[in-house]
């Protein structure tokens, strides 16, 4: 079962969500990760969609889903090279100073910001590839995650024109 | 042009050419009905049930190739219509619902008869509209009969708050605005027919499996002339009987579950398989695959993108309007001979079809079913306009294997859902399409006690069409897999005795009788149809008829039970 991205250009309109995540419902396959968000076209909006499914099943509700009326394009970022981002917002316990310093040290390293500290805790906001802050959340969890935040995948099509 | 919305939503009815619409009115369609009550363009009939007005829709649309329209009100109106809208859109049958719903500032609230119609029908529609603005009603009622007419044909649903139907609006009507991304993909890649002009031509044992988009894009001639040009032989779907005329020598009938042994022997045989608006259901393929067209280049042509590979792998797909495709391909087939007839093909095809014919003629004699005799004898009764609508189970495989249909659109029938009870109001549909022709729905007694209430429709309306109950006091389909495949354990199959068909008919002011012997069926029905009024014949058929040939459960087309009176082949 392989992680597949799809991106999709919808008319903004109530209900399109639950049109397309309907399409997955029936097949029963489980939506990992979703972003929706305005994007250039007004009237439009950008659906990021991620999935674990085998490719022949993807094919199919691909398919599906770009016969919805209200769905204007479907990518498959899978087939393309795409810069793929996540935003993570965590809040770390630091027990003393040296977890403090120890963990500004690796977030530093990682290229996350601390947005806000607390006496016992730092927050911080990493964007990166998802796979990169699963490993960010890893070491973190050495300290202790008190919270965890994570947007979803958003994902943009290099040498692919995705409005065409 | 200042308008109430439900001046609106009517007059861009008639400009959609809407003359006959079915349903009930309710509480929030008060505003509409008032509109309508003053309209005399469009004919409005009163159901007794909305799933028999969404029925009644779909058997107008499928008879008369136009949108069919059914109305029910708010809440339980709308979950009514629920099983009809499914069953017209799983055989891609255009429907237009418009539903009445509760004020848009009390919905969310469990108003007073409220659902969610929105969100209950977004899976069973092709597309659906919750309106939130009286002035957006010319855009939505345009784009309703747009989509559930264009591409693959479907149901669209309209919701209609009150308030929006009541609410005044300045508004131009008959917009041409549409959707961005909805395209209906109606043009056929030319490389691609090329292919398959190649592979026909060149095809030693070629087969054309027809099914429900032939009859939808109105290709019956197409089809009829390729399969000429060719030399081969059709076979059909259920949803595709009809697509040519089972009388012609080329045609084999139905394949499938219940199909004709020959048919399914062809679909095993061919070496070149050309697929026509069908979407390889599995009661059409069997479950063994690896016997439906092994040796066969396969060639898809359906107008829907979502429906390529889905079901069965393709060598060729097409993604086109069946007609047009069919047209390309006659056209480059011209330039090429046509087929000498002669073939070993051909003659195969000959011994297999004589074969069949002559078995089927010598059922009275061979221990055939009073089920089987019925069909058949309906089937010489019957002129070739008239129209068949069938219940779902014993009665509607019974119709598909044994009824001659020799027009287009003369065999309605439930498909993909299998919806019991929908023979009969798609009947009434059928009639009020074609008012000329005789309409016979072919019922079982559970499928028509499902939904006989619509009798005061026919009978209020004056809608004469003639129900051909077979009569066995069973849930025969059922009962059929029980006695096969479940130790003869007839659980919850057997319906006892009641009611008196006859009696519950005449009660409805309908003609009624009752049919004891096949042989008293001719004059039965001549009376029916003299008597002038709705009609229902109560024909007593054997308790433990089945319905034979028969691929069993996991079984391959060429894997039927039941092939004892087909020793020919």
């Amino acid at each position: 079962m392989q992680t597949h991205i799809i991106s999709l250009l919808v008319e903004d309109h109530p209900g399109v969500l639950t049109r397309m995540s309907g399409m997955f419902t029936q097949r029963g396959i489980n939506i990992t990760s979703l972003t929706v968000s305005p994007c250039e076209k007004e009237g439009l909006s950008r659906m990021t969609v991620a999935i674990k499914g085998s490719e022949s099943e993807l094919e199919k509700v691909r398919k599906q889903i770009s016969n919805l009326i209200e769905v204007v394009k479907v990518v498959d970022l899978g087939e393309h090279e795409a810069i793929v981002r996540d935003l993570c917002l965590m809040k770390v316990h630091v027990k003393d100073s040296e977890a403090r310093s120890e963990v500004m040290q690796l977030a530093e390293s990682y290229g996350a910001k601390i947005v806000d500290a607390a006496l016992d805790s730092v927050t911080l906001e990493l964007t990166e590839e998802p796979e990169r802050i699963d490993r960010f959340v890893d070491l973190m969890r050495h300290f202790g995650v008190k919270q965890l935040f994570r947007t979803g995948v958003t994902a943009i099509g290099i040498s692919v024109d995705v409005e065409r | 042009m200042k308008l109430s919305g439900a001046e609106i939503v009517v007059e861009e009815l008639k400009t959609e050419g809407v003359e006959v619409a079915f349903g009930i009115p309710g509480g929030v369609l008060l505003d509409l009905y008032d509109v309508l009550y003053k309209e005399e363009a469009i004919r409005h009939i009163l159901m007794r049930h909305e799933q028999c007005a969404a029925h009644a829709a779909d058997g107008y649309a499928r008879v008369s190739g136009k949108a069919g329209v059914c109305i029910a009100t708010s809440g339980p109106g709308a979950t009514n219509l629920v099983t009809g809208l499914t069953n017209a859109n799983m055989d891609s049958s255009a429907v237009v619902a418009l539903t009445g719903q509760v004020p848009t500032s009390v919905i969310g609230t469990n108003a007073f008869q409220e659902a969610s119609t929105f969100t209950i029908t977004m899976p069973i529609t092709k597309h659906n509209f919750l309106v939130k603005r009286t002035e957006d009603l010319p855009k939505v009622i345009h784009n309703a009969f747009y989509i559930a007419n264009t591409g693959r044909k479907g149901v669209v649903l309209v919701d209609l708050p009150k308030d929006i139907l009541a609410g005044v609006a300045d508004v131009d009507l008959h917009p041409k605005e549409t959707f961005a991304g909805y395209k209906p993909n109606i043009k056929p890649n030319q490389v691609q027919i090329k292919r398959v002009v190649e592979i026909l031509a060149r095809a030693e044992r070629p087969l054309i499996l027809a099914g429900g988009g032939v009859i939808s894009a109105d290709a019956t001639t197409e089809l009829q002339r390729l399969a000429e040009f060719l030399a081969a032989p059709v076979v059909t779907t259920l949803m595709g009987k009809g697509a040519i005329p089972e009388n012609h020598p080329f045609c084999l009938g139905m394949a499938g579950m219940h199909g004709q042994v020959y048919a399914n022997r062809a679909i095993n045989e061919c070496d070149a398989l050309l697929a026509l608006g069908t979407r390889f259901s599995d009661r059409t393929t069997g479950w063994q695959l690896d016997q439906f067209a092994p040796d066969a280049t396969l060639i898809h042509v359906d107008i829907d993108t979502a429906e390529i590979n889905k079901n069965m792998p393709v060598d060729i797909p097409i993604v086109g309007d069946v007609k047009l495709a069919l047209l390309e391909i006659l056209k480059l087939l011209a330039k090429k001979s046509a087929k000498k007839s002669g073939s070993e093909w051909e003659k195969r095809i000959k011994k297999m079809h004589e074969a069949c014919d002559s078995c089927v003629e010598e059922i009275p004699m061979e221990g055939a079913s009073v089920s089987d005799i019925l069909i058949k004898e309906l089937s010489k009764i019957l002129d070739d306009d008239a129209i068949v609508t069938t219940e779902v189970g014993q009665c509607q495989m019974f119709a598909a294997h044994y009824y001659m249909t020799r027009k287009p659109r003369t065999f309605i029938s439930s498909g993909g859902l299998g919806t019991m009870g929908f023979g009969f109001p798609a009947a009434i549909g059928a009639k009020v399409a074609a008012p000329d022709k005789k309409v016979v729905d072919i019922a079982g007694d559970g499928s028509f006690l499902m939904t006989c209430q619509d009798l005061a429709t026919c009978v209020e309306n004056d809608i004469q069409v003639v129900v051909c109950i077979f009569d066995n006091r069973y849930l025969g389909m059922v009962r059929q897999w029980q006695e096969l495949f479940y130790e003869k354990k007839y659980a919850h199959t057997g319906l006892g005795i009641t009611p008196d068909f006859v009696k519950l008919a005449e009660a409805f002011g309908c003609y009624a009788e009752r049919v004891e012997k096949p042989e008293e069926l001719k004059d039965a029905l001549n009376n029916a149809f003299e008597s002038g009024k709705p009609a229902v014949l109560d024909m007593i058929v054997g308790k433990e008829d089945k319905v034979l040939p028969m691929i069993p459960p996991g079984g391959g087309i060429i894997g039927m039970i039941g092939t004892e009176r087909c020793k020919h082949i």
